[in-house]
């Protein structure tokens, strides 16, 4: 699960039904929306599998002292397209640090992360769709305005993009569930999981009903991933289906209002032209 | 009426900008609402801690970095990831249900953080909750406003909880820890005193569209680390007892006028602050003057939540006030007001008028008590 690839292809499969449906319903606006993010997940596909092979990535600045594993030496919007695969909603520059230090070799700091949020939006800008993927801000599912905390894929949906109210407690019971996956798969491997990778199910766990063992005996030992996923599918169910209406109503307002690029930077700041009298 | 009381206002502050009330100054209100001087700078809107310092006492608060910092990733990580801790906390206090996790973020309206802005649109987020419209169960760092004397204020709790029976409760996020389920009494009762400014402003906004106060719970929930860890635990504080005082208080500020008719004529705060250098131009002993003509009613506890505490604790040591020890001692001694007579009466140098003498003879006793603990001769008469 924790391969960025695997869960691109289960997007673009997606994507491809979702067109088909779209266009047996004659929805054609729908479809060429549909359209347009099929043709972003696939050549984000290509790019990662290039990069994925003989690595290519450029160099780094600062050469590492080992020769870590497998993808350690990518750029940090690498790294962070990678967390943000393996979660799978729109996430915080604290947690993606956090994923990626629980699953992934190399380096990623959140002082990186906050100027790589700047950089993407102006690399999008001066020239559209050069990059396979770029890394937008969540959108606010009142205003549409970017959620400036979150960060996001653009080739995820636009309703994936979307943060509406119960979006947040959604987002973090779907990690848990990545990470607890994570933790699972990790486990049946020689090494194990690392230390991070228990501490931030940990983490999860504590804050999600039923999700730690019972016995209120050693935590971290007994912590099952298994029974983290169940509790937390548990409440995910509790809430899907109001999170999902406030997406879809919130995503079908931004593709009726809003042109390509602002869903995915989203709407113009309200009162920037307002600046203080004084400043 | 009015106009002429706003203009002797006007004139105390002087030339400088006014300063709206705050949550800090209200909780003053509600804690000393006796002291005519806090009532007067706050009324005015002077720069208390400008004055403070210029008058040579400057104040050291929010001048902790570290407290500030520390106070900040506390909340932020109590409400990181989608408030999974804060939700975990309050779901054990207030017993949310399963389904209420809705989260409403109001620090700003799609980037615009300006106060007005933020008013708006943290009335009508509420407004749809409270009228069971909008969703929302969590909203943070809604932006609330209050009339005090006519000037507004804009007041921003941490957090307001609202939960499916229909009432709000403010949720205060603070550092200080709470051990074996007790905390920092002073600490709390700031906390909730600032909370109580909150309840008070909520309600009013309810209160314009047709909801009546009890839509909001006069039991605060304070959120704080958990013993010796960092994790968050809750209690709940029953605030009953100041919201009342506030509003009572908030219902007398009108009698400023009061107070204002019984200053010298020509008195003022104004510090004269040059427009390049930003420094005060007026002479520190005629400021120190000005601040003598107005009584002060100096409480240890003032060095809580007020700026011009240790002016008003210099300026009551030096009058051997008994207001310095604080009002535990203060009640005791009712009907004694400064240390020296204290001392005069208990070593029988006085002679006690005929309602002292109650007092006097316990204080003798008290002075006899202690000379024969300390074996030294000649205390008592």
């Amino acid at each position: 699960m924790s391969d960025p690839l695997d869960a691109l292809e289960k997007s673009i499969s997606t994507l491809r039904r979702a067109i088909r449906d779209a266009s047996a319903a004659g929805d054609t606006e729908r479809a060429s929306e549909l359209r347009a993010q099929l043709r972003r997940a696939e050549r984000a596909w290509d790019a990662l599998l290039d990069a994925d092979e003989p690595a290519p990535a450029p160099p780094r600045p600062v050469p590492e002292a080992a020769p870590a594993a497998r993808g350690s030496q990518l750029p940090a919007r690498e790294h962070v397209h990678r967390a943000l695969m393996l979660l799978g909603t729109p996430a915080a520059p604290k947690l993606i640090v956090g994923v990626h230090e629980a699953f992934f070799p190399g380096e990623l700091s959140a002082s990186k992360l906050s100027s790589l949020r700047r950089d993407e939006e102006r690399s999008y800008r001066s020239s559209p769709g050069a990059r396979p993927y770029y890394l937008p801000p969540a959108l606010a599912h009142d205003l549409l305005t970017p959620v400036r905390a979150l960060v996001t894929i653009s080739t995820w949906t636009l309703e994936q993009r979307i943060i509406g109210p119960h979006s947040p407690r959604v987002d973090f019971l779907t990690g848990a569930i990545r990470i607890a996956e994570a933790v699972h798969t990790a486990a049946q491997s020689r090494s194990g999981p690392s230390p991070e990778a228990l501490r931030l199910l940990w983490r999860f766990a504590v804050n999600i009903p039923d999700a730690m063992p019972k016995s209120a005996s050693g935590h971290e030992n007994a912590l099952d991933p298994e029974q983290v996923i169940e509790a937390a599918q548990a409440e995910l169910d509790v809430h899907a289906d109001a999170d999902r209406a406030a997406r879809a109503e919130a995503s079908r307002r931004a593709r009726k209002s809003l042109s390509d690029d602002q869903q995915l930077f989203g709407a113009p700041s309200q009162g920037v032209t307002h600046l203080r009298a004084r400043a | 009426m009015k106009a002429p009381v706003d203009d002797r206002l006007a004139a105390l502050r002087g030339s400088a900008k006014r300063r709206p009330y705050n949550a800090r100054s209200l909780a003053a209100l509600e804690n000393n609402p006796r002291c005519t001087l806090r009532a007067l700078l706050d009324a005015s809107g002077s720069d208390k801690a400008a004055i403070a310092e210029h008058a040579g006492y400057p104040s050291p608060f929010g001048q902790s970095a570290f407290a500030f910092a520390r106070g900040n990733t506390f909340e932020a990580m109590v409400k990181d990831n989608g408030c999974a801790e804060l939700l975990r906390v309050l779901r054990e206090t207030l017993k949310l249900t399963l389904p209420e996790v809705a989260y409403r973020d109001l620090n700003d309206v799609g980037g615009d953080g300006r106060n007005e802005t933020r008013r708006d649109h943290t009335a009508e987020v509420l407004l749809q909750a409270a009228q069971g419209t909008g969703d929302g169960t969590l909203f943070d760092h809604p932006m609330l406003y209050l009339e005090v004397g006519g000037q507004e204020a804009f007041l921003e709790p941490d957090l307001v909880a609202f939960r499916i029976d229909g009432r709000f409760y403010i949720v205060e996020i603070k550092s200080f820890p709470i051990i074996d389920g007790q905390a920092d009494p002073a600490q709390v009762r700031s906390a909730t005193t600032q909370a109580c400014a909150y309840v008070i402003a909520l309600r009013a906004l309810l209160e314009e569209a047709g909801i009546g106060p009890e839509a909001v719970s006069d039991t605060i929930v304070l959120v704080a680390p958990k013993d010796f860890t960092n994790r968050p635990t809750a209690a709940f504080v029953d605030a009953r007892k100041q919201v009342s005082a506030l509003t009572r208080q908030l219902a007398r500020i009108e009698r400023i006028s009061d107070l204002v008719d019984l200053l010298p004529e020509g008195l003022t705060f104004d510090l004269d602050i040059d427009k390049d250098n930003k420094r005060p131009r007026r002479p520190a002993e005629e400021l120190a003057e000005a601040l003598e003509q107005v009584p002060a009613t100096y409480r240890p506890d003032c060095l809580n939540h007020c700026e011009m505490a240790f002016y008003c604790r210099a300026r009551a040591r030096a009058e051997a006030s008994l207001d310095v020890l604080g009002p535990a001692v203060r009640e005791q001694l009712g009907g004694i007001d400064t240390v020296t007579m204290a001392l005069g009466l208990a070593r029988g140098q006085l002679t006690p008028t005929a309602d002292q003498s109650d007092m006097a003879a316990a204080l003798r006793h008290a002075a006899r008590l202690r000379a024969e603990l300390t074996g030294e001769v000649g205390g008592a008469a």
